[in-house]
């Protein structure tokens, strides 16, 4: 019975997940606008790519999304699992924590954009604090204010799946830190941190995915389905979206994007497997 | 509207309830920094239910109140921002094909997944752990690397700019993770239930349909619950593949709402009430099933 139950999920799979995937590697060899004909071109996209300052960039952000927001999301879930571990009415704050996770990235880029525009909430406060001339916020710094939106939006799932972990150690454990009479940080150190590592290197990889997909909550900062954000703060699936579909006048330059794509999955491939070089560790057995 | 019933209290674990608990708590209670780390979590929670506070408040105000002082509260009651928003936006239509979408897409790909994910749960041949593998590339590929040959594929079946080709499409992309998440829960059912089911001459199949499958019911509704949290904001895929505002779903409607508000009409009431019809329905099913979309998206790390 191995086949008829694999089988259909597998067609299914191979022919929208691995067919793509391996035709994205073919049609970046080629320069093609999805409609005419496919024109070899070798390399030619990659050299493309090369000299292409916004491609740069758009790679850049993807790998400053992945590690230093990632840094930070990690960091604050972890400074917040322990603070929420003993303090009353954890359950309410960790499902209030955790809403943004579940609506829509849009929904909260509207509202992240109201914040710092000028005239928005952030500017009135400190207009109406005594400060006559105030930045503009979201001209100057938008890739700041985007990166810090992306943090607090992410934050609360990873709190949640982190404190699940740090659940399941038993108390015995800091009964004997307490004996020992451990410090703060000596039990983060040695025994939250290390028990929790299963977790920790679990939820590392699903940062990895789930990072790279970013998507909408950036192109809402361009404003309309038209109007693409600023090209200082796409990441590579903007890059993708611009240079095929998006924008008020697409270009569709398919085979030059497939390659942009091809080189993000080669760069994902190499930090997948660092990563996972770094968390060889074993796990600690109870 | 009381958030407290989002989280149903876990039962009483003995061993949680320790001397050692109760002294601990007592010290912490007495520490300055512990006091001053509780507030600054406080002030998170605070400032996430402002967020959302703050845009039910507005979505009553009209555009020029907003803008002439963002911090106050409503003067009079502007419900037409309402009823515009659910003209202007086009909501009703995207919100069906949206619901469409989504059911028939998680349902698809519950039914799909589930056989394939206990096939590989039980099975234990190399034949099986290279299957096992070849599916969990797929979790780690970004929508942006197969954008480009899924829109020419959709396009080559003739369902560009149709619900089922973006249901297709949905059905293939999230079959990795499906089958990976069922597959945890058909390893927690003991293998001795198959095993007298075929004792009693049930074969593969009776025993996945009667036995396996009712059992599995929990693990299947959080795949269900996590696929359709997924599929209802996505966007990437359906801006690529629906160009007709007939067919748009959700995202996409919110999207031109968003563009026809900032720019065009610059209506922010309106904006704002557009944006709380969208999370009303979110708000309640979260209210409803918090526990389990907490739950489901958690359980994954941790098995």
């Amino acid at each position: 019975m191995f086949w008829p139950f694999l089988l259909p999920a597998l067609v299914v799979y191979t022919i929208f997940m691995i067919a793509p995937t391996v035709a994205s590697f073919w049609v970046s060899l080629y320069s093609w606008d999805g409609i005419g004909e496919m024109k070899w071109r070798g390399l030619g996209n990659f050299e493309l790519l090369w000299r292409d300052e916004v491609f740069h960039s758009a790679l850049w952000n993807t790998f400053v999304i992945l590690v230093g927001v990632g840094l930070a999301v990690f960091a604050f879930s972890f400074a917040l699992t322990m603070v929420l571990r003993d303090m009353a009415g954890k359950r309410f704050a960790r499902a209030v924590l955790f809403f943004p996770s579940i609506v829509s990235p849009i929904v909260l880029a509207i509202f992240w954009g109201f914040l710092f525009q000028q005239r928005g909430l952030l500017d009135s406060f400190l207009h109406g604090v005594g400060f006559s001339s105030t930045p503009n916020l979201l001209g100057e710094h938008l890739w700041l204010i985007v990166c810090m939106g992306m943090i607090w939006m992410s934050t609360g799932l990873y709190v949640t799946i982190i404190m699940a972990g740090v659940d399941q150690i038993p108390p015995y454990l800091y009964e004997e830190c307490e004996l020992a009479g451990a410090s703060a940080w000596q039990r983060f150190r040695y025994v939250t941190f290390p028990l929790t590592w299963d977790v920790i290197s679990t939820a590392m990889v699903l940062w990895t995915v789930s990072s790279l997909k970013i998507f909408d909550f950036i192109l809402a900062f361009g404003g309309t389905t038209n109007d693409l954000p600023p090209v200082g703060v796409w990441n590579t699936a903007l890059f993708v979206y611009g240079k095929t579909f998006g924008g008020r006048a697409p270009t569709y330059q398919l085979g030059y994007a497939s390659a942009s794509a091809a080189v993000t999955l080669i760069a994902i491939i190499v930090l997948v497997a660092l990563l996972r070089r770094l968390n060889s560790r074993d796990a600690v057995q109870l | 509207m009381s958030l407290s019933g989002v989280v149903a209290p876990e039962k009483p674990n003995p061993r949680k309830m320790g001397v050692f608990r109760h002294s601990r708590s007592a010290r912490m209670r007495t520490s300055p920094g512990r006091k001053v780390a509780n507030l600054l979590v406080w002030l998170l929670v605070a400032f996430n239910l402002a967020i959302f506070a703050w845009m039910f408040v507005n979505s009553v105000r009209t555009h020029s109140e907003i803008f002439a002082n963002p911090w106050s509260l409503p003067a009079a009651l502007h419900l037409e921002n309402y009823a515009n928003a659910w003209v202007t936006s086009g909501f009703g239509n995207a919100i069906l094909n949206s619901v469409i979408v989504c059911a028939t897409s998680a349902v698809a790909i519950i039914a799909l997944s589930a056989p394939a994910a206990y096939i590989l749960a039980k099975t234990n041949t190399r034949m099986s752990e290279t299957m096992l593998l070849y599916i969990a590339v797929g979790i780690g590929v970004p929508v942006q690397v197969i954008v480009i040959p899924l829109f020419v594929v959709v396009e080559n079946l003739n369902l560009l700019n149709s619900l089922q080709g973006l249901i297709v499409v949905y059905v293939g992309l999230n079959l990795p993770f499906t089958i990976f998440l069922l597959a945890g829960f058909f390893r927690s059912i003991p293998d001795e239930l198959e095993e007298a089911a075929s004792l009693d001459g049930a074969g593969t199949f009776a025993a996945f349909f009667r036995i396996v499958l009712p059992l599995a019911r929990s693990g299947m509704v959080t795949a269900l619950i996590l696929n359709l949290v997924w599929l209802w904001a996505e966007t990437f895929i359906a801006l690529v593949l629906i160009q007709s505002t007939d067919h748009e779903t959700l995202p996409l409607a919110l999207l031109n709402f968003m563009a026809k508000q900032q720019y065009a009409g610059a209506d922010y009431g309106q904006l704002m009430a557009g944006v709380c019809i969208i999370l009303l329905p979110v708000l309640a099913a979260y209210i409803w099933l918090g526990r389990r979309i907490i739950e489901g998206m958690t359980v994954g790390a941790n098995k």
